[in-house]
């Protein structure tokens, strides 16, 4: 396998989907997405039957390493849920549902680049890639006024945040003389003064509020809310997990394989980014009707449950950072199938909608309970295991300073805070008091199997959790943090 | 035979909860069939328990059956079997003086509408019973220690319509779990210091190292004490039996009599190995003082059924004297007898409410000789064997008990023999009141002997306390304790006592006597009680149990319903209002007000972002 196999086949489906709307009839153009899910199946299969070709190539721009390969097929798994998603949602899309499908294969790739960047020119580029499909993809129900002022205001914004990126990059460039990650770790490695010029952190400091947007974590979450709400469900399903995970993963690789030794003074910032991430989040989510806005704020929240794992800057906080996007994937998916198949045909997407779906279809309304549970991370779901992973690294570091442990008491109320809007949701399907429309919702089997996979996937990472943690361990190895710095403050716990 | 034999003791211990299950799931409308599972069930495990009596009375150890349950850590839980003399003879007790009684109920109850849930109880309850006694740990034991609470909740509750019925049954499981939670500590401290649960391992711990429970050891033994305080009624725990005679009385008979109040002194005698001076010094004391009170009380009651329950209460406590003294074989010998005749006695008396419609005051009876002959001599047999008037069961068992007093405490002693007169005394008062003299109302004039059913288990009963005494009960017993006591000859046994404690004897028939005495001078062909006249104040506080009762819903007025009214505030005020109500109002005001700041204009989102860079920057860059 080429380093670039999987990313070459995506853009070749991609294409495909789109040589292939030409040819197809107007009434059958729908059924292209099984096409591209069927395809994303089998790079996704493939990715586990050819033997990975671990290494660097491309002057070194781009890296393969069990981190990338652990994302990439994260990435995959999620697109392909998300195409799903879209067939469930191609009747309120009225022109080019094609275009819709190869758009998600393009941000897709965009991602697959992303996880293996190893040059902040990469960085760069992947994100505009993963950007400008999202900027069509949200606007993309064009006679709907909501998602074209999503569509804009998510195009200003991330604009706003690209230009931070890129000036970023250019002042480490400036200071450093290069832009690839090794390199510049080899500088702070060499020359200790190096990582306390003022000019090269800002650069770094830039580069953190471009990703920090992607993520949705405070003080870039503003439009997070706006944009989740008026954008297509599908366009936001793959914006809350693929987008925020591509922001994730180059978090990851700026902040411990390029500069660790600046990550590490960092701590503090990154506690207290987590901890204001978490309260707003949830906070802001409790007087939400809205459920795609409801969710937007829970997707807050859970950036601020993810940075716990970068504040705690170990091994296990990174490994709890890859288990807990696993657990969100499947049930956020799930969640906006739910809401994809429920909307249909209705304007509102209130939480009122759910009235009664416990009558109309029971396998939704378990599907979305169990999605609500495992969010609110209650046991034996994934986001209980998860979020006890990220707890668990976090109360690890305690020792080394006590903001930790504020930390974890914040983020235990706002995890109780949470409670009260999941259990809403859950409240609305099963105790209802206006008489529902009880017609019964049909399912196609295509959503009902995606649905059984994401909660097969809750239930099993939530039980069955040491083979995923183990994959989860491996994929981080490659993140520095066994650094002087560390060294020095783990003698210092244990003399 | 063999391969079947290990199987026996099993199938004694589940017939009974497979007749309780069968009649709850399936017979429940067919009374007749349930009695007759049931009855059917406990003759079985009868007869089997004969069997496995006859196999293994000369065996000198049978290894335990054990069966793991669960293991959790070092702490496996085991359900066993556990057969030496000890438990072979309550098998044959809960078995046998059941069977009896299962028969009599028929006759009693098969009026009541809702007879299949009474046998469905009682056959639990057996159930209940026979598990403890084939306990071989403590965690077993345990289990069927609640099981047996549970289901005398059940049966004393069993006219639940009865508000009495049901304060009773209430009064009854509360003072037991008072006791339990006591004796569950004492089992946790054993199982943290010696390390196991099993009476097995345990006593070969203790033989090896007595001081295995090191400086606690007392309050080990003491708080195991606890569970027997509660079940078998002891001061200060005592005040739930008289109450739990509102159960049917062939209830009272099998549970408050026989079986159930019989498990502490039976467990008290299991686990005799753990029990230092100290705290057998303390049980000793508790068991005498309860005696005392109880025999006390009894003289001033008139409800048939409360004199026996007051003095079921004293003979307990004699039981729980005679561990204390050093002497657990006394106590199980005079268990087994007391299990006779006082299940002979409450039979009896159920007998008489029979046949005088639900008439309980002995003051209301008389004249039954003629009238109820099987009953009036079974009865008398029942009251003589109590009184310890030899050579009935209740003497020999009563100057055992007398003995080990006589040897160890010389004050327990004097109490005892005093309790030995009050017994004689309230007991012929009861039967000189109730039937002889002249017929005290309308329905003893008009009383009919009980039907065939009721009345043959009454003469099976009488037989066995007359002989109680004489069949080497006592022999039997000591192979636990004294392994190397030889076997007796009838006619040795008839004059024992007086041969290896004649003053215990001596006195023991010289209380008895005295009491006799006294009871036939007030209370011969007497109309009313003239003890009150004479005794004044301390007749009413007798009659009124000593106001334990009072008491005790004082002191619960003081201490429960304040830490109630206190908790019940804070949950109204500080939990729910302050906290859940607070906490509430100030995480949604919150979000009310971080809500203001999603205009939905994207110029002041922009602005947003750039000054949420600018307060990143100035917090890293320029702050550190």
């Amino acid at each position: 396998m080429n380093l670039i196999t999987l990313e070459i086949a995506v853009v070749i489906l991609a294409l495909a989907v789109l040589l292939g709307d030409l040819w197809t009839p107007v009434a059958h153009k729908r059924s292209l997405g099984y096409a591209a899910a069927g395809g994303l199946i089998i790079i996704f299969s493939y990715s586990f039957f050819a033997a990975p070709a671990f290494g660097s190539g491309f002057n070194d721009m781009l890296v393969v390493d069990g981190l990338s390969l652990f994302f990439k097929r994260f990435f995959l798994v999620a697109a392909i849920i998300v195409i799903f998603i879209a067939l469930e949602f191609a009747d309120r899309i009225e022109t080019g549902i094609s275009e819709f499908y190869s758009l998600i294969l393009f941000a897709l790739t965009g991602m697959m680049f992303a996880a293996s960047a190893n040059d902040f020119v990469l960085v760069f580029v992947s994100l505009e890639l993963v950007s400008v499909t999202f900027y069509v993809l949200n606007s993309f129900q064009r006679n709907r006024l909501a998602s074209l002022e999503a569509g804009i205001k998510y195009l200003i914004l991330s604009a706003l945040s690209a230009a931070f990126l890129v000036f970023g990059i250019a002042f480490i460039f400036g200071t450093s003389g290069t832009t690839n990650f090794s390199a510049i770790h080899g500088l702070l490695e060499t020359g200790p003064d190096f990582g306390k010029n003022s000019a090269f952190l800002l650069g770094i400091l830039f580069v953190i509020v471009g990703l920090g947007f992607k993520i949705a974590t405070f003080p870039f979450q503003i439009w997070a809310p706006d944009v989740y709400q008026g954008s297509p469900a599908p366009a936001t399903a793959f914006l809350a997990i693929g987008s925020k995970a591509a922001g994730i993963v180059l978090l990851l690789r700026v902040l411990f394989i390029a500069v660790p030794q600046v990550a590490l003074h960092w701590n503090t910032l990154l506690i207290v980014l987590a901890a204001i991430t978490i309260l707003y989040g949830n906070l802001c989510a409790i007087p939400q009707r809205n459920l795609k806005r409801l969710l937007g704020y829970s997707s807050i929240a859970n950036a601020g449950y993810l940075l716990l794992g970068f504040a705690a800057l170990n091994q296990t906080g990174f490994a709890a950072i890859l288990y807990y996007l696993c657990g969100y994937l499947f049930a956020v998916l799930a969640a906006f199938m739910v809401i994809s198949i429920v909307t249909c045909g209705r304007d509102s997407e209130d939480v009122t909608v759910l009235a009664g779906l416990n009558q109309r279809s029971p396998l939704l309304a378990t599907v979305l309970t169990l999605a609500m549970i495992s969010l609110a991370g209650i046991p034996p779901l994934a986001g209980f295991f998860g979020k006890f992973l990220l707890l668990k690294a976090v109360v690890e570091q305690g020792a080394t300073n006590s903001a930790y442990y504020w930390l974890v008491g914040i983020t235990l109320i706002g995890v109780v805070i949470s409670l009260y809007y999941y259990f809403g949701i859950i409240r609305a399907i099963y105790w209802s008091k206006e008489p529902a429309d009880l017609s019964p919702v049909i399912v196609s089997w295509p959503a009902r199997a995606v649905l059984i996979v994401c909660a097969a996937g809750m239930l099993y990472l939530g039980l069955l959790p040491d083979r995923a943690v183990q994959q989860t361990q491996l994929a981080v190895q490659v993140l520095k943090v066994n650094s002087p710095a560390v060294q020095i403050q783990k003698e210092a716990r244990h003399p | 035979m063999n391969d079947l034999l290990p199987n026996l003791p099993w199938s004694v211990l589940f017939l009974p909860l497979l007749s309780a299950v069968a009649i709850a799931l399936f017979t429940k409308k067919n009374r007749g069939l349930s009695a007759g599972i049931s009855i059917g069930a406990i003759v079985i495990s009868f007869l089997l328990s004969a069997f496995l009596f006859f196999q293994y009375r000369d065996a000198k150890q049978i290894p335990d059956t054990v069966l793991s349950w669960v293991s959790v850590g070092n702490l496996s839980v085991d359900i066993g079997i556990k057969l030496d003399s000890l438990s072979l003879l309550m098998l044959l007790i809960v078995t046998g003086v059941g069977s009896a009684i299962h028969i009599y109920s028929w006759g009693y109850m098969h009026e009541d509408r809702a007879v299949s849930r009474y046998f469905a109880s009682l056959s639990l309850f057996t159930f209940s019973m026979l598990g403890i006694v084939l306990a071989t740990n403590f965690f077993q034991m345990f289990i069927f220690w609640e099981l047996v609470g549970v289901s005398s909740y059940l049966l004393i509750g069993f006219w639940y319509e009865r508000a009495s019925a049901a304060d009773a049954a209430k009064k009854a499981f509360i003072t037991n779990r008072l006791g339990d939670f006591g004796f569950l500590i004492g089992i946790i401290m054993v199982w943290a210091l010696a390390g196991s649960l099993s009476f097995g391992t345990l006593q070969e711990s203790f033989k090896a190292n007595p001081q295995i429970l090191g400086a606690s050891a007392t309050l080990a033994g003491l708080l195991i004490f606890c569970g027997a305080m509660g079940k078998s009624a002891q001061f200060p725990l005592h005040v739930w039996l008289p109450d739990a005679m509102e159960g049917p009385t062939p209830v009272s008979a099998l549970i408050h009599a026989a079986t159930m109040v019989a498990a502490g002194v039976y467990m008290l005698c299991r686990v005799f190995f753990l029990f230092n001076l100290p705290a057998l010094e303390i049980i000793s004391w508790i068991g005498g003082f309860t005696a005392l009170l109880a025999a006390v009380i009894a003289v001033q009651q008139n409800d048939i059924k409360r004199i026996l329950a007051y003095s079921t209460l004293s003979q307990l406590g004699y039981m729980v004297m005679a561990v204390g003294v050093g002497g657990p074989a006394a106590a199980m010998f005079h268990l087994t007898t007391h299990a006779f005749f006082k299940a002979l006695l409450f039979l009896g008396a159920g007998s008489v409410i029979h046949a005088l419609h639900h008439e309980q005051d002995i003051w209301k009876m008389g004249a039954l000789k003629k009238k109820m002959p099987v009953t009036f001599w079974t009865f008398l047999i029942g009251t003589l064997a109590l009184a310890g008037i030899p050579p009935f069961s209740g003497f020999y068992s009563k100057d055992a008990v007398l003995a080990a007093a006589f040897e160890h405490n010389a004050i327990l002693f004097i109490v005892a023999t005093l309790v030995a007169a009050l017994t004689a005394f309230y007991m012929f008062r009861l039967f000189f009141v109730a039937f002889l003299g002249a017929p005290k109302s309308d329905a003893s004039d008009h009383a009919h002997e009980s039907p065939k059913i009721m009345t043959m288990p009454l003469q099976i009963l009488a037989v066995l306390a007359v002989i109680g005494g004489l069949i080497g009960i006592d022999t039997f017993i000591g192979k636990t304790f004294q392994p190397e006591a030889h076997a007796v000859h009838f006619a040795e046994r008839f004059l024992a006592p007086f041969g290896h404690a004649p003053m215990a004897a001596l006195f023991g028939i010289l209380a008895s006597v005295i009491g006799f005495s006294i009871a036939w001078s007030l209370y011969a062909n007497a109309s009313c009680d003239p003890l009150p006249e004479k005794l004044g104040v301390l007749s009413r506080a007798m009659r009124n149990k000593f106001y334990f009762d009072e008491i005790y819903s004082g002191l619960i007025a003081i201490t429960h319903e304040a830490a109630s009214r206190l908790a019940d505030f804070i949950d109204r005020w500080i939990v729910a209002g302050l906290m859940v109500r607070g906490a509430h109002g100030t995480t949604e005001l919150f979000g009310r007000a971080l809500r203001l700041v999603q205009t939905g204009n994207l110029q002041i989102y922009a602005f947003l972002f750039v000054a949420g860079v600018a307060v990143v920057l100035y917090f890293v860059l320029f702050r550190s």
